[in-house]
């Protein structure tokens, strides 16, 4: 006898989306797009560092980090970089569009540990992204940090993410800020160079001093190593690694982490400590 | 279950209902057997036909169509300089060219006349006056005009055609899985042909058919080319099964001779 | 709970019964020496001697594709139905290696956050195990793992006692399906004793080297010169994964009807092995050489698992041996580990 395939619905389903309507979108740079999206469920309730699954509509997900502080409330932001199919479906959006998504996902920043501290924060090109998010925390609870500086790096001036807000931070009188361009335009009075070669010019105070790290796997290893340099313990220095996390739950192994540990990156992760991923060959 | 009060809008780039997208077959050097697998597709074709509008098809239908077309599907390789010329013409009034059946995504067996000097396979076919009849290294679809999709197979495997099918209908990139034959055949549980003691050219080639030969009792051809980074562990295959490796390339020549023209920059496009 | 005792003519009746009930999987003969489950309907089409299926009984459990969620977008918006779906399924004949298989996987989909789809299911799957009292053939390494020996995980449990089968009831289900069958006598129960103690001197350490070591090996095998030698001999076919009873990556996809309105998600078994599967968009690939997909592999089976569920992910059954198109060898593999860290 072959029994009937039931079909049965999961009320409790890991996989059931929450509703989600752009509210506003601009495009960035050509390659960059800004999405704010409110959910019809109410807060999408996350903490600095987190991702969320983003589902369009029978293209499928991906993951991408909120860009927003949770001090912010209604609604949440990202930024979508045009890289893989469905980021670039994504760019087609705009205000009114609906969309899927699931999470908040993943460890968040160790903003409790940081807190008291001082504060060094290190971005280059769209790892702004997920650093705005504890950025803009920092900055609505500024009592409760110690000193801040902020370093950025982007390809040329034009790829400046955010540069409203940037020129606010750079404003500030109780943060310090200096940024970087690989390569200038005739506009660009900054600096030009590698992000590694702002660090040696912060004053720090290493022992009570967490550096967050953010950006692609090619510019870890140097950050770090300057930071070292400069004493930063390892256990102070904080990354938020990339993987292509398609789950979100520590399931289904393709963001896990080649290390003795096999960290998955959606669970475990995106925010590492230094100390935590040193022996993986590839951060 | 929640309902959004907005609809959902449609990417810009999909093709945009209600006007149904205008569709053309065309074939150039082939069996014309693929165009068959669509007439094969029962029920679906119902379903595809209520989706677009067909205007040219030989295996089906006469009549011609004098605008520019949606979405053409070539099939067949490409042997001469007018059929060269011929494929430029109907890409320059396509938006969207699915290259489709083996001979046409990768030269297919019509590339095996790439493996004899030009004028002796000429002299072979048309005689002492072979120089009157045009002919030229058989070349693939891509290696000629831009292609947008790729429908491997020697024939199609009809689940793909419709998969192809709609993610042109909404504007979306189809990839062809890049994993070799043996990840959907294993999955079917078939009896890896090695161990029958048959070279299988499953390790090499591009999956997406559901190992379709292999579940019916055949070895794999080839016939989807091969995987973007083969392995250059054959000589371990061969190695286990004592087989001879001369025996895997010269399998894999039967319908990706054509692969060279990709490969010898200044050939091809 | 009780031992019942089942006569090998009763066998037919059994199967007959059980399959009144619900769908009866069992090993069948595929030729060459290979088997895979499939239904069954009589004792006479079950391979009762048969070497590791081709694939698992996890394909039971987490089906090659699952549906996951249905939906539809359209001018009224956007609707969906998370879905699972499953078959009242009675799988006949696990050995204990697919045995402890399926206990990693119960493991792996009830950490938090659960998996619904997977533990849902389980519950409409009914397992009858089968001792090996021999070695099913030379790539097995099941001693050096401890999954020679039943360790739970199933309702009904089979050891061979030459004209009968001892069986072992193991859940409530199990006891309804023994109801009429005689309870075993202490001289079936000596019987038994006297096949595992034979089993004792079959079933040795496979490779040489103690499973405590392992973990202490692994940890100074991540710059290993051995993934040289096996990364250079992969194939990237995914099969052995797709053939791993502890294995469980998957990918998600989704597909529309030609409507292109109406779709659903789709989870599929993924491999580790691809090029593609640690690729990110922008095209960075964590994982981009053969030598540490495979590396990858090791790790997952005999050091991550340890410090997150106290247990290797190993069950010795030696499919991804015996499927390799290109000889890479779990056994040689840790040997030539061990030899590298003394």
């Amino acid at each position: 006898m072959t029994t009937q395939l039931v079909r049965e619905e999961i009320r409790n389903s890991n996989w059931k989306l929450r509703t989600g309507r752009i509210i506003a979108a601009r495009q960035m740079t050509p390659a960059e797009k800004w999405f704010d999206i409110a959910l019809d469920d109410g807060e999408l309730d996350h903490e600095p560092g987190q991702f969320v699954q983003v589902e369009l509509f029978g293209v499928g997900e991906a993951p991408i980090s909120v860009c927003s502080s949770p001090t912010r409330k209604g609604s949440f932001e990202l930024t979508v970089r045009a890289a893989g199919r469905l980021t670039r479906h994504m760019h087609a959006l705009g205000k009114g569009d609906v969309i899927g998504i699931r999470g908040p996902f993943g460890r968040p920043f160790p903003v409790k540990k940081m807190s008291g501290n001082d504060l060094l924060f290190v971005a280059g090109g769209l790892g702004i992204a997920p650093l705005r998010s504890l950025i803009n925390y920092v900055m609505d609870n500024r009592r409760e940090f110690g000193k801040v500086d902020i370093l950025l790096g982007c390809r040329t001036p034009k790829d400046m993410l955010f540069g409203d807000e940037v020129a606010r931070w750079q404003k500030r009188l109780d943060v310090g800020f200096n940024c970087t361009v690989d390569r200038t335009d005739p506009d660009w009075k900054g600096n030009v160079g590698l992000i590694t070669t702002l660090i040696p010019g912060v004053t720090i105070n290493p022992e009570r001093t967490f550096s967050v790290v953010v950006g692609p796997p090619i510019m870890y290893k140097f950050v770090i190593a300057e930071l070292l340099k400069k004493g930063v313990p390892e256990k102070q220095i904080v990354l938020s690694l990339e993987r292509h996390m398609k789950c979100g739950m520590g399931k289904c192994g393709h963001c896990q982490i080649d290390h003795p540990r096999n960290y998955y990156c959606c669970k475990d992760g995106p925010t590492f400590t230094y100390d935590e991923v040193k022996d993986s060959p590839k951060l | 279950m929640k309902t959004a009060k907005k609809p959902v809008k449609t990417p810009a780039k999909a093709v945009k209902a209600p006007a149904k997208p205008k569709v053309a077959f065309f074939d150039f050097a082939c069996c014309e057997g693929c165009q068959l697998q669509i007439t094969n597709l029962g029920e679906t074709l119902l379903d595809i036909l209520g989706a677009v509008d067909v205007v040219e098809f030989r295996e089906a239908i006469s009549e011609k169509w004098d605008k520019d077309y949606d979405v053409v599907f070539i099939e067949g390789s490409i042997g001469d300089h007018h059929a060269e010329e011929r494929l430029k013409k109907i890409r320059a009034r396509a938006r969207v060219l699915i290259a489709y059946g083996s001979c046409a995504t990768i030269g297919g067996v019509n590339g095996m006349k790439n493996s004899f000097p030009l004028d002796e396979i000429r002299a072979s076919v048309y005689g002492k006056d072979y120089k009157l009849f045009d002919s030229t290294p058989t070349k693939a679809v891509h290696q000629v005009v831009k292609v947008d999709y790729f429908i491997n197979g020697c024939p199609v495997y009809a689940p793909e055609i419709l998969e192809v099918i709609k993610h042109a209908l909404r504007g979306l990139p189809y990839t062809v899985p890049d994993n070799p034959v043996c990840a959907e055949c294993k999955l079917n549980e078939n009896v890896c042909m090695y161990e029958r003691g048959l070279a299988c050219l499953g390790p090499w080639t591009r999956a997406g058919c559901n190992s379709w030969c292999v579940n019916n009792g055949n070895i794999c051809y080839g016939c989807r080319g091969s995987v973007s980074n083969p392995s250059k562990a054959a000589q371990d295959v061969i190695s286990k099964y004592n087989l001879k490796p001369e025996l895997i390339t010269g399998k894999f020549d039967m319908y990706n001779k054509c692969k060279e023209n990709d490969e010898k920059p200044g050939r091809g496009k | 709970m009780n031992q019942h005792i089942l006569k090998k003519e009763e066998l037919d009746a059994f199967i007959k019964k059980l399959s009144k009930r619900m769908k009866v999987v069992a090993p069948v003969a595929k030729g060459h020496d290979n088997f895979a489950f499939a239904e069954v309907s009589s004792a006479e089409e079950i391979a009762l001697k048969y070497i590791p299926t081709i694939l698992p009984p996890k394909k039971y459990f987490m089906p090659v594709r699952e549906k996951v969620l249905e939906f539809s977008a359209d001018a009224r918006g956007f609707t969906q139905k998370p879905v699972v779906e499953y078959e009242e399924t009675a799988i006949f004949g696990v050995h204990t290696c697919d045995l402890a298989g399926i206990s990693c996987l119960n493991m792996v989909f009830s950490e938090r956050p659960r998996d619904y789809n997977y533990l849902i299911r389980k519950d409409h799957l009914f397992i009858i195990g089968l001792e090996c009292l021999t070695y099913c053939d030379g790539h097995a390494s099941c001693a050096l793992v401890n999954a020679h020996n039943p360790n739970g995980g199933y309702d009904l449990f089979f050891t061979d006692l030459g004209d009968r089968w001892i069986i072992h009831v193991n859940t409530q289900k199990g006891e309804a399906l023994v109801e009429g069958l005689p309870r075993a006598s202490t001289a079936d129960l000596a019987a038994l004793d006297k096949a595992r103690a034979a089993k004792r001197e079959v079933f040795r350490n496979e490779i040489g080297v103690e499973a405590k070591k392992l973990p202490e090996i692994f940890s100074k095998a991540m710059k290993s010169k051995v993934w040289h030698g096996v990364g250079g001999r992969c194939v990237s076919c995914g099969n052995c994964t797709n053939v791993c009873p502890t294995c469980y990556c998957f990918d998600m996809t989704d597909s529309v009807g030609l409507d292109l309105r109406t779709g659903e998600r789709t989870r599929t078994w993924d491999s580790c092995q691809f090029e593609t599967f640690a690729k990110v968009a922008g095209n960075e690939n964590f994982r981009e050489e053969r030598s540490e997909r495979q590396r990858h592999r090791y790790f997952r089976k005999f050091s991550f698992p340890l410090d997150k569920f106290n247990r290797f992910f190993c069950t010795g059954c030696g499919r991804c041996t015996r499927t390799c198109m290109s000889k890479i060898n779990l056994k040689d593999t840790l040997k030539e580990l061990a030899a590298e860290h003394n």
